[in-house]
């Protein structure tokens, strides 16, 4: 059954798609780092959401909405309007092309992020993974 | 209205010095830089020019940005006639110079003739003199070059290009070196300063460019540089400078290895941006007025390669001596470059060169008795070192490596394993990981280059919607066409304006400081119309010069599809590329001009009566 998004329930079926997919425990064995998806407002969404993703050595050891955006502190965080989100994990906009062209702000070390490309590419492709509901008004 | 509108006219010949003023219907329709720089030296390009002639001319150029306080504005061209190619020759180059140029009160400087015994030019506010560089002339590097002539002339501001030994021993793929490590460093025009005798150009200023309507520049530029220090490319550039890319590159299989005949290097961290800011970055520097500071400053503390802080390498510089020789010492990769910058050898060339010397070896084709005794084997950096120091001195193996690839290929009965194109080697950006690359080096003006479009990073998401590039199959041939096309005539902008690439600077923010430095008042569709402008005007200097389509090929080494790896089996459709491709810009397919049509509507009659005069 599609799951909305973003929402506490996707982060949590995200997360076992990933502790699921034998090619990200390969080439996430050396990842260490969090990470919050920042849903900046958009049309009928007036307030920001967040989902916080804790990713340590190819698995990820916990998943959930945050009540404030705030209340993380993450090694990285990915924001952008719903729509983008939702085009990237509907496979229709590339991850790196949105980050290219202004469309998803990235927030981090890009040291890390540059050296564990293909980590970002599979965690990326496992968001496609998801059973996932989108919100019409917004589905990009 | 742009600029002093002015260049600094030198014949090295006789001596004299004048000036010489720029039309401003010029300046309109072909910016500046590089294009600017087409119009004016079209009428010296003529069928039979050879590069080292006297009557070559060298024209140093900057655009209309050059200066100024706008984003990454801090490059200049450097144009003529290469001597690798004996086509069109366009390098550029960032750092202090361009932007000192047009301090000193010109946009350019055009030099012809030759001196009669090495001489060097030296421009301060407006007045400028040739002076004697004897006691440069095979003494000093090209380091050594900028800080004696400082010292020499008590201007430690002063900004100084400058050739090394290649280029005063006419190496083709010779460089012209400034700042300290910025280097225009493709198609030889190093060499061609050689050829004239000129040692180097030393500028001072302190004039200020001028704007249109600075009260919309201020404005912009505010606007721009704070979108830019935001922009995440700009990030990934501060962080891990140009070679960031290369795990990415690594992983889709765009990145050589083993001189274009593997894919997948497994040390790639070891060698990447990323690897070296874990381990021997220590700084970073940047060019004029640029934000992004991709300029790479190490430390290696011990080891064979033990050196203090400088230059670290870029992007191609890792790579070519990086994965292409299967060297993974970054130590000696920054050896290695730096070798070559001292020297004035062009990384790309050399690196690539070297490739093919050890892929001749590794096949039986040359042996230790053609090297003076030297055995070339993948890994080997020494022996890299050792090639480098030959090719500059010309002596021994080191006479056909001073050939360049084809030369050296064509000595030794294996010119299908040079990967070059039209006598300029190729960059390292697999066309068989990005398709679209494989147009990009069978139609640059300049031989296979990556500068003329990135479109690399387009394959990658670097898209520019508001010119209709997008991000097409990797792998595929279909609509790369038309995307090269414009993406092209993107990047002819950039490099007439001049605006260094590395910014992800929008294109209507390109074009809203354009229109407030120039006062033109450009829609985006002339804008991008002067970029077509300058790309065809480019092309017809090289069809009269002898270039057809038979010229827009690719390696065999190219279009053979490698056995395993992210690209297995993938090869460019390189005629099904074309064909979309001369559609898009105009060209006759069957000859590879541009059509008279196109030229007409461009506004390039006399062009059009040059090229197609004998034709009904």
């Amino acid at each position: 059954m599609p799951i909305p998004f973003p929402s506490d329930a996707w982060a949590k079926a995200f997360q076992d798609v990933l502790n699921s997919d034998a090619d990200y425990a390969r080439v996430a064995v050396h990842w260490e780092g969090d990470i919050v998806f920042l849903f900046e407002p958009e049309g009928a969404q007036t307030e920001s959401k967040a989902l916080y993703l804790d990713l340590w050595h190819g698995k990820c050891r916990e998943a959930r909405a945050l009540a404030d955006p705030a209340e993380k502190k993450a090694a990285f965080v990915l924001a952008a309007p719903y729509s983008v989100f939702n085009r990237i994990v509907q496979g229709k906009l590339d991850a790196m092309q949105a980050m290219m062209t202004r469309q998803l702000k990235v927030t981090g070390s890009m040291v890390v992020m540059m050296k564990n490309v293909s980590t970002v590419l599979r965690f990326v492709k496992c968001t496609t993974l998801v059973d996932t509901e989108f919100t019409p008004a917004i589905r990009g | 209205m742009t600029a002093h509108s002015r260049l600094l006219t030198v014949d090295l010949s006789s001596g004299h010095i004048g000036e010489m003023p720029l039309d401003p219907s010029l300046l309109r329709d072909f910016v500046g830089g590089a294009s600017l720089a087409a119009r004016l030296l079209y009428p010296y390009l003529v069928p039979g020019l050879n590069a080292f002639d006297p009557a070559a001319p060298l024209l140093f150029l900057t655009g209309p940005l050059t200066g100024t306080s706008g984003p990454a504005v801090g490059r200049y061209v450097v144009c003529g006639l290469s001597p690798a190619t004996g086509l069109w020759a366009e390098s550029n180059c960032g750092g202090f110079v361009g932007p000192e140029i047009r301090y000193a009160g010109f946009d350019g400087v055009l030099f012809t003739g030759r001196a009669a015994s090495p001489a060097y030019l030296w421009l301060r506010n407006g007045q400028a003199e040739l002076r004697d560089a004897s006691h440069l002339w095979g003494k000093a590097d090209t380091y050594q070059t900028q800080t004696r002539l400082k010292a020499e002339l008590s201007e430690p501001l002063a900004r100084v290009a400058c050739i090394g030994a290649a280029g005063e021993r006419r190496i083709p793929y010779a460089l012209i070196l400034g700042d300290h490590g910025r280097v225009a460093g493709r198609t030889g025009m190093g060499a061609v300063m050689g050829a004239k005798n000129l040692k180097a150009f030393a500028v001072r200023g302190s004039a200020q460019p001028p704007i249109a309507n600075p009260e919309v520049f201020k404005p912009a530029r505010s606007r721009a540089n704070v979108e830019l220090r935001q922009d995440n490319m700009t990030h990934v550039f501060r962080e891990t400078g140009s070679a960031g890319g290369a795990e990415y590159f690594n992983v889709i299989g765009a990145m050589p290895v083993r001189y274009f005949s593997r894919s997948g290097f497994e040390a790639v961290s070891s060698v990447s941006g990323a690897g070296m800011a874990e381990t021997i970055l220590s700084g970073v520097s940047t060019c004029h007025a640029c934000v992004v500071a991709c300029g790479r400053k190490v430390t290696i503390p011990g080891g064979p390669y033990q050196r203090p802080e400088g230059k670290g390498p870029e992007y191609e510089t890792i790579v070519g001596f990086g994965p292409n020789l299967e060297v993974d010492d970054l130590g000696a990769i920054t050896h290695l470059g730096q070798l070559c910058d001292s020297l004035g050898v062009d990384t790309i060339s050399m690196s690539n060169i070297i490739g093919l010397a050890f892929m001749m070896f590794d096949r039986g084709l040359i042996s230790a008795a053609d090297t003076g005794g030297l055995e070339l084997r993948w890994g080997d950096a020494r022996a890299a070192e050792a090639l480098i120091r030959m090719a500059v001195s010309g002596e021994g193996f080191g006479r056909w490596l001073a050939l360049g690839a084809r030369g050296l290929a064509r000595q030794f009965g294996a010119e299908e394993m040079a990967v070059q194109v039209n006598g300029l080697e190729v960059a390292y950006h697999d066309p068989r990981g990005v398709t679209g690359m494989a147009l990009v080096y069978a139609t640059s003006p300049r031989g296979a280059c990556h500068n003329q479009s990135d479109y690399f990073l387009v394959e990658i998401g670097g898209t520019v919607p508001e010119i209709g590039v997008e991000m097409l199959d990797r792998a595929g041939s279909s609509g790369k066409g038309q995307g090269v096309t414009r993406h092209q005539w993107w990047r002819t902008l950039n490099n007439s304006l001049v605006l260094c690439i590395f910014a992800n600077v929008p294109y209507g923010t390109a074009l809203e400081l354009t229109n407030a430095a120039t006062g033109f008042d450009y829609t985006a569709d002339d804008f991008l119309r002067c970029g077509q402008r300058g790309w065809s005007l480019k092309r017809a200097i090289n069809n009269r010069l002898g270039l057809t389509a038979a010229n827009d090929t690719l390696p065999g080494a190219l279009l053979t599809p490698l056995p395993d790896g992210a690209t297995a089996g993938v090869v460019p459709d390189l005629p099904a590329l074309l064909a979309d491709y001369y559609a898009a810009q105009g060209w006759d397919a069957a000859s590879g001009k541009p059509t008279r049509a196109t030229l007409l509507s461009l506004g390039l009659a006399d062009v059009a009566a040059d090229l197609w005069e004998t034709e009904t």
